[in-house]
């Protein structure tokens, strides 16, 4: 036993020794967690680019503390359980002071436990399926009240559809999305033969016999509209299906919870001009404060082609927040700036102010916007800042829920028994 | 601190030196990373790294088993990482089922009215499986709340399908590259049936959330990372063992014959089929064993670690690794798996040409791809080929 | 406010008039500006929302200025701007990156701006689709016919009983055959959901019988739309649609979430109800009596609600029966919406007698879809019978070979944009491509490595893996674009049911091609002969004067050529990524392996079992693609158990090995 906090004091002692002395550990560590290789490199690489961006952008501004930002750069390589390993070292070997990470939900939930054990940061940029909310973790992305609920109310109110397709990969966030808007239907009182639910894996290139489907849900004489949740590379063939069945967004629109700017660029968009997607960005969005960013991008990665995208905005404000947390508490601390980042507020590229709720998610606009022949949007409604709900209300058993880190200091809060169900997040 | 392997038999160690020097590299070893961890010694070997060595000690594990199915029987299955899957998923169900049963009664412990069983139950499955959009515990987890039975499984669901399919292909004399096509169509169906939502094991995103030992939460990761690494150290040690005795008699002189001509031994009277049944199902089973040992440090699984190309990835390692010896496998699997995280994890500098720069990020697996085309065309017998011509020439 | 908004007002009509006068004083005579009209409708017109926009229309084109049609098609295009400063639309052309404002009225440009100085107005699918209905009866004789083919398209989307007069009598005068027919069709439509007497009515309806097109159906299906009833007994004015029976139409429970759903009667009590009510009742650590720790199961629950109902805390909870004595006391119906019990009698009857050519179209369209999947296994799987089937060497990167072939024909388009020019350069580019590949391939690897079939697997993994890696470094990991040329672009439809897409049917057709080639050359070639020579036995071969090194890099080179085509044609169709070569190998192993080894009509008869399994599973269960590709590779694997030498098995010498 002796030995035992002998050599514990030896090694505190060394770890001392290794740190230079009183410096405010500088430099400031952010770690980047995006698969550079593996399936979802496609679109997690650019994030990495957006990331070193911004670390760029703050540096020229003179750093953060006084102190120089680095960004230390891991590969989790589209290996989910590498997520855990590597956000692991990143927090113990590299000792970073913040996390940008992560695309997948099933990538986040594979780094979770280790963000919330060893008490890390991360900022998650991408639209996800809710039912989550992480002492650790900063949600960036829409969750479903900020981009699926509202376009389905546009497709119900605007487009008078009637009867639903609601197509999507099998994997959580299609599933999740596609429970809540069931739910949500029916309360709107869509009959359940009017919802047509269809999973695909990831990469199918099959489409014909599906949108066959869908096209024969208009002999029922109502209006239909196609929600899809499709990922990816997948989405290639799909609308290259629906252009080729010659389906018009004038008769079945189709909405996109995936498809962005980037995905368009492996696509042929003239056959597809008139259908939506929902965001909470579109490089189209005309403000100075986009025409900036864009060029920025532009200039950093050195070419004018590369689109940017919604993810892309939501790193760029959590990035934003962060670096204001930070200088607002003085300190890098975890626990300081997540403090700070409550009720942070950080202009969005779209107009309008995006705010850090205590429940870890964004207010942000929900944009809708359709499909142009240059591969662009064109935002035809834009709402208000829409808090992002974490537990959905669509839900009967994550109704009761609510996630408040600042007042109820808990995640997972039931509001009905009025007790904490956990501190830990659910993964 | 740690000797995994029990006393064995005089003489099989006096004919097999290079048993007791691997058992005796792997306890020099154990011992060395228990010294260096921050679990109990001197702290200079992080916590993720001694994770990795652990799951490392595992990959050698069903390396070694792919080398007896393969290196010495012959049949190149491209379904073992299958069975170690399985076996992940069965340990996982209880890791995963006992956890949140702890969170659902604690939470439920400050309710007015004590919860019944039903309402705990549904809490449960509300929270394993609300993330996948469902609130129903499905018929497979009926026992997930006992250890014992899932440990049962890690063990029965690998061999039960090992043995079902070993013996559907043998019985209809699916050989070579066939019997490879098949067990790679065999993982190819378990994943994509896996990957399904329905399929009760939450889909695409698996089990997480596994490093967390139910009734250990309060010990920190270091120490559990550490106690993994020694199951894992003992159970590569004891698969050794008892891989290598298993080979080294008349049986593994039978299995040789298998993989050189099967048609001869099947003359000399042999029954074939058996051995060959024989041999697929206890690697199966030590595979599902390693991985029911992996997958608690990994902290996740979940379909795409049993998609065809990790089985492929198996048989590569083995035969860089060397066929046909067992430590030539042990050495692959840590070899490759070790220096394939070194390059992907940024760890390896960029090498820059002046008009290019060679990032080893994106050019790892080129590298992987043409030197492993080297090794099967220049170094037949892989790395442990070299280890022969070092020890014999002297 | 509003004196700002007045202010604006006259300002603008200042600057109208003194436009007005400036450019031509006498062209702008009696007509009113159409600015002013505008302007009173301005917050609708600006932010324009499906709902609210119809009687804005209305009251626009009831003012009957000339202009207005035209204003409303530019603005539904999205061609008119709102100037925030003063609440004036504009049109507006591009003039470099500014915006050059052209007045409404008098056609002169007014000023340049930037884009974020003026809102460009969007209306959006809905508000369009009202404004193309509303529009009809100016355009039914438009003198474009392009205008009058979207105004009938407006009809088909949006049918209004007004739009039955202004059709009907647009038939007259119409030139066009194609228009003139469809004008007719419609008219049909139009009259069977509104026609004024029942007798034309009935007529129409009884005219739709057969008719498969999704418009027939839809107006039929309208017609025989239902909705739910629930009462005490039938009601004698309702035209009702069949009456549910409990037990088998409908279960008890959901019989009674109707009655429920209706405020017939009281909802049943749930589980977390009555744990609610009794947390309400907490008195000294018991309720009712029970002491709170044994509340812990159903039956104590119970006895403590009980307890508190005979203490008459709390009211009585329903008795058990009382929700099947509720359910029986009412009928359950389906009720027609049209109240007309002739009219949904003759949409019925004109129904059933679609449903039956429907179920034969239906049949038929997944025979097709099951043809092109097959055909699309085919190709993939084509090249691989000849290096797997006839060479016997495994070769992994077969799938890289077809990624190949992709980025070939993207790399192609690049340079020549002309698709169709494309599509005929990238063909043969990628055969080129792929051969050439494939005989290095050969020459450097397979070679040394034909008695070693397992170790050719291995190899040929590594080079898979080296190349997937490759084509990430070069191009990238987004999905490319491989753009088929137009007239491949659509679809042959039979009708609304039976269709394929024209790039399906091209690759079946260059899948036919191919297999035509490949039996060609094997049987009836020098080359073919020497092959099938060389695969029974290479040393008889060599001594009969055939160079097996020769043939064995042709043979190989031809198959990997051929992946490369499968390439072009699978890009054409799907996507192009690094990765979509492994989403074929394993399927394409199966295919061959279940066809057949060593044959041609071996491939095609896997191809085709594949193909068909795949779509029937997948009509049996259209909601989970997944379910069916499991499904259908454990019947391959059970299939290959039983018959491992394929459905064509090779007999007698020609089987080898």
């Amino acid at each position: 036993m002796t030995r035992k906090s002998l050599l514990g004091g030896l090694a505190v002692s060394t770890t001392l020794l290794a740190a230079p002395a009183f410096a405010q550990d500088c430099p400031v560590k952010v770690g980047v967690l995006h698969s550079l290789s593996g399936t979802m490199a496609i679109s997690e690489t650019t994030l990495k680019d957006t990331v070193l961006m911004l670390v760029d952008q703050q540096n020229a501004k003179g750093g953060l503390l006084g102190c120089e930002i680095e960004a230390v750069v891991v590969d989790p390589a589209s290996d989910w359980p590498l997520f855990a390993e590597k956000a692991r070292e990143l927090l113990t070997v590299s000792e970073v002071d913040v996390i940008f990470g992560s695309w997948t939900s099933v990538s986040r939930k594979s780094a979770l436990p280790v963000l919330e054990e060893l008490n890390g940061l991360m900022f998650y940029p991408v639209q996800y399926e809710g039912e989550e909310s992480s002492k650790n973790v900063f949600y960036t992305g829409a969750a479903p009240n900020q981009q699926a609920i509202p376009a389905v109310d546009y497709f119900l109110e605007e487009l008078g559809v009637e009867s639903f397709a609601l197509l999507g990969t099998d994997y959580v966030y299609p599933r999740t999305t596609n429970n809540i808007l069931d739910s949500y239907l029916k309360s709107k009182g869509i009959a359940d033969e009017d919802i047509f639910v269809n999973y695909t894996p990831f990469g199918h290139s099959d489409w014909a016999t599906i949108v066959s489907d869908v096209v024969a849900l208009g002999a029922s004489g109502k209006q239909v509209g196609v929600i899809s949740t499709i990922n990816g590379d997948a989405n290639v063939g799909f609308y290259k299906e629906l252009a080729a069945q010659g389906v018009d967004a004038a008769d079945i629109p189709v909405v996109a919870f995936s498809v962005g700017e980037e995905e368009l660029s492996g696509l042929d968009t003239a056959p597809l001009v008139g259908h939506l997607a929902a965001w909470n960005y579109f490089q189209s969005a005309d403000t100075p404060e986009n025409e900036a960013f864009i060029a920025a991008w532009h200039d950093f990665i050195g070419d004018t082609s590369r689109v940017t995208n919604d993810p892309m905005e939501a790193h760029y404000i959590g990035f934003n927040m962060w670096v204001n947390a930070v200088t607002e508490a003085g300190t890098t601390d975890v626990d300081a700036v997540r403090a700070a980042m409550w009720g942070q507020e950080f202009p969005n590229l779209t107009g309008g102010m995006a705010v850090m709720n205590a429940n870890h998610h964004l207010s942000k606009p929900v944009l809708i916007g359709e499909i142009r022949d240059d591969g662009q949007f064109d935002i035809i409604s834009q709402t208000e800042e829409v808090p992002g709900d974490a537990w959905t209300d669509h839900l009967p058993e994550s109704a009761p829920l609510k996630s408040d880190w600042k007042d109820l200091g808990c995640g997972m809060y039931n509001t009905e028994t009025a007790t904490c169900v956990q501190m830990t997040s659910n993964y | 601190m740690s000797k995994p392997d029990i006393a064995p038999r005089r003489s099989f160690l006096a004919e097999n030196p290079s048993v007791m020097w691997f058992l005796g590299l792997l306890g020099l070893f154990t011992l060395g990373v228990t010294v260096l961890a921050e679990g109990f010694g001197l702290a200079l070997l992080s916590t993720s790294m001694v994770k990795i060595l652990g799951m490392t000690l595992c990959l050698c594990l069903i390396a070694v088993a792919m080398d007896v199915v393969w290196g010495y029987c012959g049949i190149l299955s491209l379904g073992h990482f299958a069975f170690f899957g399985l076996g992940g998923y069965a340990i996982g169900m209880w890791l995963m089922y006992a956890r949140t049963q702890g969170i659902v009664v604690e939470s439920l412990a400050n309710a007015p009215i004590p919860p019944t069983q039903e309402e705990i139950n549904d809490a449960i499955a509300t929270q394993i499986f609300g993330v996948v959009g469902s609130n129903e515990l499905p018929l497979i987890w009926a026992f997930a709340d006992s250890l014992f039975m899932q440990l049962l499984f890690v063990v029965l669901v690998p061999g039960l399908l090992a043995l079902i399919f070993g013996w559907l292909a043998f019985r209809s004399r699916v050989t070579g590259v066939y019997l490879s096509i098949l067990t790679q169509a065999m993982t190819l169906a378990l994943s994509l049936y896996l990957f399904q939502n329905d399929s009760g094991l939450r889909g695409n995103n698996g089990l997480s959330g596994l490093q967390n030992i139910p009734g250990l939460l309060h010990l920190p990761q270091s120490t559990i990372a550490l106690w993994f690494f020694w199951a894992s150290a003992a159970a590569l040690g004891l698969g050794y063992l008892f891989f290598a005795w298993l080979v080294s008699g008349k049986f593994g002189s039978v299995i040789r014959g298998i993989r050189d001509n099967e048609a001869r031994v099947r003359f000399l009277g042999y029954h074939v089929e058996s051995y060959k049944l024989v041999i697929f199902t206890l690697t199966a089973v030590i595979s599902g064993l390693a991985g029911a040992l992996y997958y608690p440090q990994a902290g996740i699984i979940n379909p795409a670690e049993i998609a065809p190309i990790a089985s492929i990835y198996l048989a590569v390692w083995v035969a860089i690794g060397g066929r046909g010896r067992l430590y030539g496998a042990v050495i692959g699997a840590a070899v490759v798996s070790l220096a394939s995280s070194w390059f992907t994890g940024g760890g390896a500098p960029d090498i820059d040409l002046g008009f290019y720069t060679i990032n080893w990020t994106d050019w790892w697996l080129v590298l992987l791809g043409l030197g492993f085309v080297a090794v099967t065309l220049f170094f037949p017998r892989g790395i442990g080929g070299l280890f022969d011509m070092l020890v014999r020439k002297p | 406010m509003r004196l700002t908004a007045l202010l604006a007002r006259a300002a603008a009509l200042l600057i109208l008039l003194a436009c007005a006068f400036a450019m031509r004083p006498g062209a702008a005579v009696a007509q009113t500006a159409l600015q002013p009209l505008l302007q009173e409708h301005r917050a609708e017109l600006a932010k324009p929302s499906r709902t609210t926009i119809g009687p804005v229309i209305s009251a626009l084109l009831a003012s009957d200025h000339p202009g207005m049609t035209g204003f409303l098609r530019k603005w539904e295009a999205r061609e008119v701007y709102l100037r925030p400063e003063d609440g004036l639309f504009f049109y507006a052309e591009e003039a470099g990156d500014m915006l050059r404002l052209i007045d409404i009225d008098s056609g002169a440009a007014v000023a340049e701006v930037g884009s974020r100085e003026v809102d460009q107005i969007r209306p959006n699918a809905g508000v369009r689709r009202e404004v193309a209905a509303a529009l009809v009866p100016y355009e039914l004789n438009a003198p474009d016919p392009a205008r009058r083919a979207e105004a009938l398209d407006a009809i088909a989307r949006s049918a209004e009983a007004s739009q039955i007069a202004p059709l009907a009598a647009s038939i007259e005068g119409e030139t066009d055959p194609a228009l003139k027919t469809r004008k007719e069709r419609l008219l049909t439509l139009l009259v069977a959901q509104f026609g004024e007497t029942k007798s034309e009515r009935l007529d129409a309806i009884a005219g739709l019988g057969g008719d498969t097109s999704i418009e027939a159906r839809s107006v039929l299906n309208q017609l025989t739309a239902t909705r739910d009833g629930v009462a005490t007994a039938l009601p004698d004015d309702a035209n009702i649609a069949r009456v549910l029976e409990v037990g088998t139409d409908l279960t008890e429970a959901e019989a009674h979430d109707r009655l429920v759903a209706a405020g017939l009667a009281p909802p049943r009590q749930t589980a977390a109800d009555l744990r609610d009510v009794l947390a309400q009742h907490i008195v000294d650590g018991h309720v009712g009596g029970v002491p709170l720790h044994q509340l812990d199961t159903t039956a104590a629950r119970a006895r403590a609600y009980e307890a508190l109902e005979q203490a008459g805390t709390v009211p009585p909870r329903a008795a058990p029966d009382e929700v099947a004595q509720a359910v029986a006391a009412h009928v359950f119906y389906a009720e027609y919406l049209q109240p007309d019990p002739q009219i949904t009698q003759a949409a019925e009857d004109a129904l059933a007698a679609t449903t039956r050519a429907l179920g034969l179209y239906q049949t038929a369209d997944l025979v097709l879809d099951g043809l092109s999947l097959a055909s699309i296994f085919f190709l993939a799987a084509i090249g691989l019978a000849i290096t797997f089937g006839v060479m016997g060497v495994i070769n992994m990167a077969h799938g890289e070979f077809i990624m190949m072939g992709a980025y070939t024909g993207y790399v192609v388009q690049l340079f020549i944009p002309d698709y169709t020019v494309s599509l005929l350069i990238a063909l043969p580019m990628a055969f080129a491509v792929t051969f050439g590949a494939g005989v290095a391939m050969e020459r450097l690897v397979i070679r040394h490595l034909y008695k070693r079939p397992l170790e050719t697997l291995l190899a040929t993994f590594g080079i898979s893996i080296a190349l997937q890696q490759l084509a990430k470094n070069i191009f990238g990991t987004q999905a490319r674009p491989l753009t088929a040329p137009d007239w491949l672009g659509g679809a042959i439809t039979l009708n609304d049911i039976v269709g394929i897409s024209t790039i399906r049917v091209a690759i079946f057709v260059l899948a036919l091609i191919f297999l035509a080639l490949l039996l060609y050359i094997l049987r009836r070639t020098r080359l073919g002969l020497e092959v099938r020579a060389v695969t029974q036995n290479p040393g008889m071969a060599a001594s009969m004067g055939i160079d097996p090194d020769r043939i064995n890099m042709l043979t190989f080179g031809l198959g990997s050529g051929i992946a490369g085509i499968a390439g072009v044609a699978i890009g054409l169709y799907a996507q192009v990524t690094s990765e979509m070569g492994a989403n074929y190998i394993v399927q394409s192993f199966m295919t061959v392996v279940v066809g057949g080894v060593g044959n041609v009509w071996g491939t095609l008869a896997g191809a085709s079992l594949i193909g068909f399994l795949q779509k029937g599973i997948e009509w049996f269960n259209p909601s989970n693609t997944l379910a069916a590709q499991t499904w259908m590779v454990l019947f391959v694997i059970l299939f290959i158990q039983f018959r491992p030498k394929g459905i064509v098995a090779l007999k007698g010498r020609a089987a080898g090995d």
